[in-house]
């Protein structure tokens, strides 16, 4: 009688054991995730090949930008977020093509590409000792603007390689709904 | 093998038993369900769900080719035109909306992929991100020397969320399968009214 | 011979067994490695520039079919519209064409510039120089037709730091000859 209860207990114990492998174990997307290289604004980020430094976010209403020579006005239903941000490649000329803005319930919004035809967007191209800016833009909801985090890497697929993960800080929302400081429209074409 | 008829059939009813539970547990966890179960009627005024998407058709017209929403359509043809209010419902910014909506083939050629244009300031399928309702353009250019439609029949396909796909154990959306069918009715040129506020 | 005597010898011999499948792991492990990591070293090697080939200055040397020499490299100073303390260089190969066939043995030409720290500059977009008509890029070589005994004026222009001008020399690397790579040496090396 011992012994049976004995040896039920022992399998019990390997069943939750087992449980607890299977649960516990890391999964395939995990292990082959990007590698996170955190930071705040204004910090200089180091991943493999490149660094990063978030300046200053704006947002705004409308987005000025030139077409062609034409202007043209990009509105939004919800808010503009336009991130500057220095880059500058470590070991070897690289460029950098990916950023998206992780607000604070997972939200992931991909930069625009309603400005292909702009310039100062990514994707960039940096060079060791020549750091160089660009303009991040993104079209969110308003309340996914504070307390956001920033996500840039070089390729899309950026398994195993590092993703810069810069934490924006919180915003304060204005009467209105918007960001305090919205401004009413944000000229794209001036230099940055 | 079995020493007599008895037991013999006693062998033949516990497999025929354990047959007929098992068929039994499959109709109960839904196996034969997905037979023949009529396609879904969906109003056009109200709010479609296909998993990625929230859908909310406004109208549909036909109109000379030039001028709509830049989208790149061949000289002097006639297009059809659905304008539909579309949600992103995930967590991600996306466009996997090419094969939300199947026009019938009576109306279009099944071989024509529609442009997708954002309404907004004519973007050729720009990803749309999450909960900001954009007002998107389904552009068919029809046959030529064809009748405009009187209506619009579409097939609203949705897809399922897995956790883990087989291949690669990455998080998407799969098994594309119909959600419902829709009946609109087609006006004609731009100045069409919307059927929902 | 007894029955206990049958039992000690199966029990030798299996032991014996035993040991041998031990030390059988010995080589059959390292041998298992080697046969798992030889693709993606392979791989590895054919993808990457990691041997240098020194080449001393005016000298002309074989490589991926063709005889490859270094005939200027200069900064143009003075441009407008820079990045601060930057500059661009430009790199002038002459190449005479041996084996023909350069779009296999070109392939993924890369010409870079190397400084004493060993970072690596790509060539640039950024600045555009107007460059007499015969000269091509590695990469507008591949394509331009050139038969053997051609000798093909290359230029490449890059965007470096002013403080690396004194230390950077110009390297190229064909996939062809990967992992090996010229490095040419300046005329004060």
């Amino acid at each position: 009688m011992m012994r049976k209860t004995a040896n039920i207990v022992l399998l019990l114990v390997a069943v939750a054991f087992c449980y607890g492998l299977q649960v516990s174990k890391p999964h395939y997307g995990d292990l082959i995730g990007p590698i996170p290289a955190r930071g705040k604004m204004a910090e200089t980020i180091v991943g493999r090949n490149f660094e990063a430094r978030a300046e200053k976010v704006a947002f705004a209403r409308n987005l000025k930008a030139d077409r062609f020579g034409e202007t043209k006005i990009l509105t939004t239903g919800g808010v503009w977020a336009v991130v500057t941000v220095e880059f500058a490649a470590r070991a070897q000329s690289t460029s950098v093509a990916v950023a998206s803005w992780r607000g604070p319930t997972g939200l992931a919004y991909d930069q625009t590409e309603r400005m292909s035809f702009a310039d100062g967007l990514l994707p960039v191209a940096i060079d060791p000792g020549l750091p160089k800016k660009a303009r991040l833009v993104f079209e969110l909801r308003p309340d996914e603007a504070s307390n956001a985090t920033l996500l840039i890497s070089e390729k899309l697929m950026s398994a195993l390689d590092s993703q810069a993960e810069i934490s924006l800080g919180p915003v304060v929302i204005a009467p209105d709904g918007l960001p305090a400081g919205t401004v009413d429209t944000l000229d794209m074409s001036q230099p940055i | 093998m079995f020493e007599n008829a008895g037991s013999r059939l006693k062998a033949w009813l516990v497999a025929g038993i354990g047959t007929a539970a098992a068929l039994a547990l499959a109709g109960v966890l839904g196996a034969f369900g997905a037979r023949h179960e009529p396609m879904q009627l969906l109003a056009p005024t109200g709010r479609i769900e296909t998993g990625q998407w929230l859908l909310r058709p406004l109208r549909a017209y036909t109109a000379e080719g030039e001028n709509l929403y830049g989208a790149p359509l061949k000289p002097g043809a006639r297009a059809l035109v659905f304008e539909v209010e579309m949600t992103n419902r995930t967590a991600k910014s996306s466009k996997d909306y090419f094969d939300v909506l199947q026009a019938s083939q009576a109306t279009v050629d099944p071989s024509s992929k529609p442009f997708i244009v954002l309404t907004r300031d004519s973007t050729l399928s720009p990803e749309l991100h999450p909960g900001m309702p954009e007002r998107m353009a389904y552009i068919w250019e029809l046959p030529g020397g064809s009748a405009p439609p009187a209506s619009l029949d579409l097939t609203v396909i949705r897809k399922t969320y897995k956790q883990r796909d087989n291949l690669y154990g990455l998080p998407g959306w799969f098994n594309p399968a119909p959600a419902g069918t829709l009946t609109l009715p087609v006006g004609s040129g731009p100045d069409t009214a919307d059927i929902q506020p | 011979m007894t029955a206990q005597d049958l039992v000690q010898q199966s029990g030798l011999g299996e032991r014996k067994w035993r040991r041998r499948s031990l030390w059988a792991l010995l080589l059959l492990i390292p041998l298992t490695f080697a046969v798992e990591v030889y693709d993606s070293i392979k791989a590895l090697l054919a993808d990457n520039d990691l041997f240098a080939r020194r080449v001393a200055w005016g000298q002309s040397v074989h490589f991926g079919g063709s005889d490859w020499k270094l005939t200027d490299l200069r900064g143009a100073f003075g441009m407008a519209n820079l990045p601060p303390d930057s500059v661009p260089v430009l790199a002038d190969f002459s190449v005479k064409v041996g084996d023909p066939d350069l779009q296999k043995l070109w392939l993924g030409c890369k010409v870079m510039l190397i400084d004493a720290a060993g970072r690596r500059w790509a060539p640039t977009s950024a600045v555009t120089l107007k460059a007499p008509g015969d000269v091509q890029t590695c990469t507008s070589a591949i394509f331009s037709g050139a038969k053997s005994g051609d000798t093909l004026n290359l230029r490449e222009t890059f965007l470096v730091p002013k403080d690396v001008t004194k230390t950077i020399r110009p390297a190229v690397g064909l996939a062809s000859e990967r992992p090996h790579f010229l490095l040419f040496q300046l005329e004060k090396d």
